[in-house]
């Protein structure tokens, strides 16, 4: 039979009465409370019993306190007169039960809990949340203001709309405690005056949603990447949660676990752990980035997706009478968005080899972005289509260039633009087929006929995409 | 309106500063208060350290003494007077009740 069971607590720091509670509820099952860590609280097996518990604050004390500071004993004693034991602490949080019927609470007068609760989390909770919040309201702004820039770039990148998820799963969870705290606090204060304590309670089903949202949002991101990401960005994916967040947690416990071993003080332990932190930080990173060279160089990322599997190639549209072509082929997506560039033309060296040839070889490049949160669908239309407006923005009118509406039968699509200038118009369209859009770009000298457009259509409009 | 204070002192405060006229340790209050009032008031453990920081704080009480974590206290001239203060205080309520409903 086990002897010890860890569970996944979530409850709010300051929720005295739920925290009360559920102990008492998890004793009367033959579950004691005895160590509160990071992630886990431990429960050590008992006989099941009815105890009382009381969780109460001391506002000194400190997660890098070596141990209880001699003021805290003095507390711990005067709680063992009155019968109360000590069952598990962690920094200002203090949890203790007492065997005996009806025993004489550990705090009788609101007005001095309310105080002691307020301090502890003028100390620790309110500066840290606050800060985070400042944080995660920074870069959710950040994320919706180059989403609007820049949609297609940010939002094909499969870690991007996870890190803005995550973000915001903060500011949700951050700006609920923290108001909750406040709204809490402001009401227990007068209650505390009329001699009652106002009971906390925790928003557990936001914490365990949240908790789990954020779990199936990261094993999402890892299958996502580990089937259709580059073989470079799996191995950072997999180095980046199996090493570098475990191993910045495990300098975090190291070190101040040595330093609390060592009786160094709260403060120096707090200076000294920080700085080594920092400095794991970036050294992991400095580590990570040297692999990813490492292996770049030795060719591991070569067989990345899609290199050589364009879904369609200047052979398949006509006979280029050539075959030295380079082909580039990219290939990211996430869940809202997909992207596929392929770049076909000759080597550059042929410029200097024989730049006459150069010209007459035909060339192609094209993006086929998949919209598959079709909310998106005229964010990144009026993107492509607006891309370059910014160039041309001072030119005179005859120098300007930009996408003009252009017939879309012959290419199956809702509808296509053309590359126009005042005077002439490119090979280069933007098409819009249902749940993509493709901007294809073909040398200038190339005059699309009607059956390249119809298998552009059937292998760049619709269909799967490699 | 919160108390201002220690102007007006609760019952725990009053018994508190009052077993302290003469030297004791907390854990000593633990016991003479309920002692003191037949059991009707107690003193909980957090509520008596949170107390004695704050009076030590305002030189209401001083420490006297320190034995390994044992520490005791006396009240001092200024909790002296807070706390017949406090007596003159319930006592004019006390006399007040009296004229108003005990000659009924």
């Amino acid at each position: 039979m086990e002897k010890t069971k860890r569970r996944l607590e979530t409850f709010s720091f300051y929720d005295r009465t739920g925290l009360e509670a559920h102990l008492a509820r998890m004793a009367e099952k033959g579950w004691l409370l005895e160590k509160i860590g990071s992630f886990f609280w431990t429960y050590r097996k008992i006989e099941p019993k009815t105890l009382t518990f009381s969780v109460t604050y001391f506002p000194e004390a400190s997660q890098f306190d070596p141990g209880p500071s001699e003021e805290q004993e003095a507390f711990y004693d005067l709680c063992a007169h009155s019968g109360w034991q000590l069952a598990a602490a962690s920094a200002q949080l203090q949890v203790f039960y007492n065997e005996g019927p009806d025993p004489v609470p550990i705090d009788t007068d609101p007005v001095l809990e309310v105080e002691s609760i307020h301090r502890t989390m003028k100390k620790s909770l309110i500066p840290s949340q606050l800060t985070l919040l400042a944080l995660a309201v920074f870069q959710v702004v950040m994320f919706a203001w180059r989403t609007a820039e820049a949609p297609i770039e940010n939002l094909t990148n499969p870690a991007v709309p996870l890190i803005a998820l995550c973000w915001a799963l903060v500011v949700a969870l951050a700006g609920v405690e923290l108001s909750s705290y406040f709204r809490w606090h402001k009401k227990a204060a007068l209650a505390a005056e009329h001699g009652e304590f106002l009971p906390t309670r925790s928003h557990r089903k936001l914490q365990l949603g949240a908790l789990v949202l954020l779990g199936l949002s990261v094993a999402c991101y890892i299958l996502s990447v580990a089937v259709s990401g580059s073989r470079m960005v799996f191995a950072l994916t997999v180095v980046l949660f199996l090493v570098y967040i475990p191993g910045l947690f495990l300098v975090l416990w190291g070190v101040s676990g040595w330093l609390k071993r060592r009786r160094a003080s709260a403060k120096t332990n707090q200076a000294v752990t920080l700085i080594a932190l920092a400095v794991a930080a970036f050294a992991l990173l400095g580590v990570i980035t040297f692999g990813a060279i490492f292996g770049h160089d030795r060719g591991w990322w070569q067989a990345d997706r899609g290199t050589d599997r364009p879904p369609l190639r200047v052979e398949d549209l006509l006979d280029p009478g050539y075959d030295g072509y380079e082909v580039s082929c990219s290939a990211e997506q996430s869940v809202l968005l997909g992207r596929i560039f392929v770049n076909q033309e000759p080597p550059i060296s042929l410029i200097q080899e024989d730049y006459a040839r150069y010209k007459e070889i035909p060339t192609m490049e094209y993006t086929v972005v998949l919209v598959k949160l079709p909310a998106l669908y005229d964010l990144c239309k009026n993107a492509l289509l607006h891309d370059s407006d910014h160039l041309y923005e001072d030119l005179p009118a005859e120098e300007r260039r930009c996408y003009a509406p252009d017939d879309p039968a012959p290419w199956g699509a809702r509808e296509a633009y053309r590359w126009t200038a005042s005077d002439r118009e490119f090979s280069i369209y933007l098409l819009c087929c249902p749940d993509r859009i493709v901007e294809i770009n073909f040398d200038h000298d190339w005059k699309v006929t009607p059956e390249q457009m119809a298998l552009v259509a059937e292998r760049l409009g619709r269909g799967e995409l490699p | 309106m919160p108390r201002a204070k220690f102007q007006t002192l609760t019952e725990q405060m009053f018994y508190v500063l009052l077993c302290l006229r003469e030297e004791c340790c907390g854990t000593d209050i633990l016991d003479r208060v309920p002692a003191m009032t037949g059991g009707r008031v107690s003193v909980g453990s957090g509520t008596l350290y949170n107390l004695l920081e704050q009076f030590v704080a305002a030189g209401m009480i001083r420490e006297t003494r320190v034995e390994g974590r044992r520490r005791s206290y006396l009240l001092t001239a200024f909790g002296r007077e807070t706390l017949d203060r406090e007596y003159r205080r319930i006592q004019a309520q006390a006399e007040d009740y009296r004229r108003y409903v005990g000659e009924e």
